[in-house]
């Protein structure tokens, strides 16, 4: 063995275990190269970590952005309206155009029918009894229109019979539940000495007829003021005159009637 | 007049009044147990024996103590069903006066007794207890296999027709 030899053996004595070492440390720097490089790897080892935070984030959102949001809310709330007014501001104008056109286009088309009678009958009227032409026209486009007739048992809430200008769900349903509703209204706000007369909701309202052994409920769209109500009353108890109902008072028959009554409305 | 009938189910909450009904109407039922608030009304149109009937199911919710349902909706019943749990000793303690608070508030309506989830107990056993406590129940029931609920309320049914 040579000098160079020796030196040679030394250095590989030396040194192996070293090189050994930066070997692996280059082995893993190229494993992580591959891992930041990959798409996928890479987010094989991230994504459990994200996600981990994600959901301690949202659990966290209610208990520390929601209060600061409230307060953010408070403090600046003539910068939130200012924000919003607009947009809701042109969704209201848009909605009472639409409406007023609606209303125009059906004015128009009744004061412009200059040679109808109705017209001419429009004229007396005002001219009689000192309501303008326009108010009349007015109450004729929201008048009162009857839609479903019910008549029903008291107590059990079975129905007798019904009429109906448009579909509806169930009538026997729709009477239980108006039945439990009475009830319900009747004991628990006007001490069951009195009786439930009607039930409003937006566009429509639900007036109840009592009689002895039942009540007849009435689906009105439109406008139900003071002079309809008493004009439908009377019809109400006209109807009971002369349709009394017994324990030969057959289903169809009584429906008929109530459908010669919405029909003559 | 037309041939519809008003059946309330009564009983405490939770015995199973809306999955007999359920069960009956829609043939379902679900685990889920929904506390009714109220009333629930359904209607149901039968065939028996070529005489057709329809019934008016009101679920009520349930109470503790029948006296503290809103009488108004017990008004006009041609039938009851007083529902039971085997399960809850609560629910039947005392069904012996319930069953003549009605009979006597409501001399004209028929009523049935029914032990629901007989899905839980054998049904020997079931008989055993009531018959051990002298309680008549009328049908051992199952809201969750379907057992007897069509019989229970069909029972019901045919005796609301036999009275007409």
């Amino acid at each position: 063995m040579n000098d160079s030899e020796k030196l040679q053996r030394l250095k590989e004595l030396l040194l192996d275990e070293d090189r050994d070492f930066a070997q692996k440390i280059l082995h893993k720097l190229e494993s992580l190269d591959q891992t930041i490089q990959t798409p996928e790897k890479l987010s094989e080892k991230v994504n459990p970590i994200i996600d981990k935070k994600l959901d301690v984030f949202v659990e966290e959102i209610p208990t520390k952005l929601g209060p600061t949001i409230a307060d953010a809310l408070t403090k600046s709330q003539d910068k939130v309206v200012e924000a919003l007014f607009p947009i809701i501001g042109k969704m209201i104008k848009k909605y009472i155009q639409q409406e007023i056109n609606q209303l125009t286009e059906k004015i128009n088309s009744q004061v412009q029918d200059t040679f109808s009678i109705q017209k001419w009958q429009r004229k007396i009227k005002a001219f009689f009894s000192g309501v303008s032409e326009q108010e009349i026209i007015l109450s004729e486009i929201n008048k009162a229109k009857l839609e479903q007739i019910f008549v029903i048992e008291k107590g059990s809430g079975l129905l007798i019979a019904s009429a109906s200008n448009s579909e509806s769900i169930d009538e026997d349903m729709i009477a239980g539940m108006l039945t439990a509703i009475k009830s319900f209204v009747e004991d628990a706000f006007i001490n069951g000495q009195q009786s439930l007369e009607s039930i409003q909701y937006e566009l429509s309202e639900i007036y109840i007829q009592n009689f002895t052994s039942y009540y007849i409920a009435v689906v009105i769209s439109g406008e139900l003021n003071t002079s309809v109500k008493n004009e439908l009353e009377n019809k109400l108890f006209d109807f009971a005159q002369k349709n009394p109902i017994s324990e030969t008072t057959t289903k169809e028959e009584l429906s008929l009637q109530l459908k010669t009554l919405l029909a003559n409305e | 007049m037309n041939n519809s009938k008003k059946i309330v189910l009564i009983g405490h909450f939770g015995v199973g009044k809306s999955s007999l009904v359920r069960r009956y109407v829609q043939n379902t039922f679900t685990d889920n147990y929904m506390v009714t608030i109220g009333v629930h009304i359904v209607k149901k149109e039968i065939q028996l024996n070529q005489k057709s009937i329809t019934l008016i199911i009101w679920d009520i919710e349930g109470k503790d103590d029948i006296k503290k349902v809103r009488a108004s909706y017990l008004i006009g019943t041609s039938g009851f069903i007083y529902v039971v749990d085997p399960t809850r000793p609560q629910t039947y303690e005392h069904i012996t006066s319930e069953i003549n608070f009605i009979t006597t508030q409501y001399p004209k309506a028929k009523y049935l007794t029914v032990a629901n989830k007989s899905d839980l107990i054998e049904p020997e056993e079931i008989k055993r207890l009531f018959d051990s406590l002298q309680i008549k129940i009328d049908y051992f029931a199952s809201a969750k296999s379907g057992d007897e609920v069509s019989s229970v309320f069909e029972n019901l049914a045919q005796q609301l027709l036999d009275n007409v």
